[in-house]
């Protein structure tokens, strides 16, 4: 009986430990999932901004894609994401592994949006050398050009800001670049703030123009340090400005340490406490010497009485 | 106290000095070259000293220098007054904790604690019976009102211009009385003698990180207030792998997530999320904001609480 029992328990244990080796190693999905396909299309627009969001979350630890310089976990260092290994997947695939992660991939079912993964998704796809010929959309196509670069203008009045994007044809005519994704960055502390706003894609003329908040602090002149720049790399090498703009609130810091308070140092206690305390201490002293002055009268008053 | 520590810095300087003529010292922060230079203009006495490599060289005598990099007077004093025109702000995104506990490592390495002091603690949280457990991780609200600061009876404790609250090791007496007036339980005390506290000896205190910690003296998170100085993250936030924390400047509106690097408005994250702030009915007003674990990006699972980290 015992031996029935113990023989059970060790089958159960080894159909245990078979099952987890089988997970360590391989990531099943299921079938269904695997059908789902990629709504959005292979735009360079979708592909840029797929690029973006993977930067944001993918990178730090996949690196980027094709280049295996992913950051070396163990027991099982993150996979290259733009490597064609990986890629022979279905986009159902991938997408269900986004959103499900596995051991230190976490999940991404809820901190980034559908739209956002399929652009991931659409953006790694970038890199499939089997599948990139079929996945090229009719899309507007810039002539090639020489000499690109952009011009800023800030309006100050209602806080918009306009970039113009252009180059050189062969021709020597300067023409305006279209469907290219500008960047408007705000310098804060730690990072960049984008306010680029839902469109940041030049039109048909190269123009891209963005709305800024208009409750943004600047400095106390409202002052901020502006970066714009073009999204993308890839396009034309990096293109990018500086400037300092007037575009957001004149902000004053508060300096809580110019108000007298209970949680402040010596140097700014509340007025009524350093009364109330000094008074106290003076009161005190007074009464010790008042009864000491009566002390020392009080032979005087026995003669006197004599 | 001023003259007690320009004593204190006279008697590291003998000491470093005595050191060296033993040749015993450390020359790595001596410039060899211009003290050779000088010694060539004017023969003065040489000392011995052994370098790092194990070479013995000959040193001018009016060369010497303690090795103290950043007076400690200058350090107290900038850390009294804070980095003006900030207003620094913490939120923390409980819907991503997965209690990985890496912003806790992060912080003991830098700021000298041993494995069971907590500047900043992930807590396993559950609100009441039928409610839904959820890891929490709790540094010190640096809150507006402090109480903390209002008991200390030698100003040790105290609040600056950005809104960070400090000790300063150099003055506490180690009284807890801020200890017991905290309402989060945020301070620690030194029982013992500190980790690595032979390690770190000679360093010269800094009151923006607390280190090297003092045996009897009170400590508390800092919101790394010296890698903000040099517009850094601090450990905690940058350490996270889930995106959990943003950190950022209430007066620029703005705060960037540790993981993601990405900066979004603080006004608009705290709105969107419906961001509270822990225990506002006792008016500390702490600058620690949390967003809800609603929507959670893990399931949460108890299994993970390693129960020895717990204190
Ligand atoms: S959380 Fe505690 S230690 Fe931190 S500021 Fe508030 S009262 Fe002081
Ligand atoms: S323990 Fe130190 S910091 Fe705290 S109240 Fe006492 S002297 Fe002040």
């Amino acid at each position: 009986m015992k031996n029935t029992i113990k023989n059970i328990a060790a089958l159960f244990l080894i159909f245990v430990f078979s099952g987890s080796i089988a997970n360590a190693q391989g990531w099943t999905v299921p079938n269904s999932a695997k059908k789902k396909q990629n709504p959005y299309e292979a735009t360079s627009k979708n592909i840029s901004s797929g690029k973006k969001i993977y930067n944001l979350h993918c990178k730090s630890c996949h690196g980027d894609p094709t280049m295996a310089n992913m950051i070396p976990l163990a027991p099982v260092a993150p996979t290259d994401l733009g490597s064609q290994n990986f890629l022979v997947q279905s986009d159902g695939e991938i997408y269900y592994k986004v959103n499900k992660g596995q051991g230190a991939m976490p999940t991404f079912e809820k901190t980034i949006s559908d739209e956002d993964k399929w652009m991931v998704i659409t953006f790694l796809r970038s890199f499939d050398k089997n599948k990139k010929m079929k996945q090229q959309v009719a899309e507007v196509k810039n002539p090639e050009v020489t000499d690109v670069k952009f011009e800023l203008n800030v309006n100050e009045a209602d806080k918009t800001m306009l970039a113009k994007l252009s180059g050189v044809t062969k021709k020597g005519k300067r023409v305006g670049l279209q469907g290219i994704e500008m960047s408007f960055l705000v310098k804060r502390s730690f990072g960049y703030l984008d306010v680029s706003g839902e469109d940041p894609y030049t039109n048909e003329s190269g123009d891209v123009q963005i709305q800024f908040p208009k409750d943004l602090p600047g400095d106390r002149e409202g002052q901020v340090n502006m970066l714009v720049k073009v999204t993308d790399d890839a396009f034309y090498g990096k293109l990018e400005e500086k400037r300092v703009v007037t575009l957001g609130v004149p902000t004053d810091p508060v300096n809580p340490l110019d108000e007298r308070a209970m949680w402040g140092t010596r140097a700014n206690a509340p007025i009524w406490i350093i009364v109330t305390f000094v008074g106290g201490v003076l009161a005190i002293w007074s009464v010790i010497f008042l009864v000491l002055f009566q002390m020392i009268k009080l032979p005087k008053l026995a003669k006197n009485k004599d | 106290m001023k003259e007690e520590t320009s004593n204190n810095s006279r008697r590291k300087f003998l000491k470093s000095f005595g050191i060296s003529v033993g040749a015993a010292g450390v020359v790595s922060s001596f410039s060899l070259i211009g003290a050779a230079k000088a010694a060539a203009k004017k023969p003065a006495e040489m000392v011995n000293l052994l370098t790092q490599d194990g070479q013995l060289v000959q040193v001018d005598k009016n060369q010497l220098r303690p090795t103290v990099n950043e007076p400690l007077d200058e350090l107290q004093k900038r850390g009294r007054e804070g980095i003006p025109g900030k207003s620094f702000v913490m939120v923390i995104d409980l819907s991503k904790c997965r209690n990985a506990r890496k912003c806790m490592s992060a912080c003991q390495n830098h700021h000298q604690l041993r494995a069971d002091q907590h500047h900043i603690n992930v807590l396993q949280m559950q609100d009441a019976e039928h409610t839904a457990p959820y890891f929490m991780p709790k540094p010190c609200q640096h809150c507006d009102n402090p109480p903390c600061t209002k008991v200390c009876p030698v100003d040790a404790t105290f609040k600056r211009q950005d809104g960070i609250v400090l000790i300063d090791n150099e003055r506490c007496i180690g009284c807890r009385f801020c200890i017991a007036a905290c309402p989060y339980s945020a301070r620690i005390f030194q029982w013992t003698e500190p980790k690595d506290s032979e390690k770190y000896k000679d360093l010269t205190y800094n009151i923006e990180a607390n280190v090297p910690q003092k045996k009897g003296t009170v400590s508390k998170c800092l919101f790394s207030a010296d890698r903000l100085r040099e517009d850094k993250l601090p450990s905690c936030v940058s350490a996270c792998p889930n995106g959990v924390y943003y950190f950022g400047d209430r007066n620029e509106d703005a705060v960037t997530n540790g993981t993601t690097g990405e900066t979004v408005r603080f006004s608009k994250l705290i709105e969107e999320n419906a961001g509270y702030t822990l225990m506002e009915e006792l008016g500390t007003k702490p600058r620690v904001y949390y967003l809800p674990p609603k929507n959670r990006a893990f399931e949460f699972n108890g299994d993970l609480l390693n129960e020895e980290n717990l204190h």
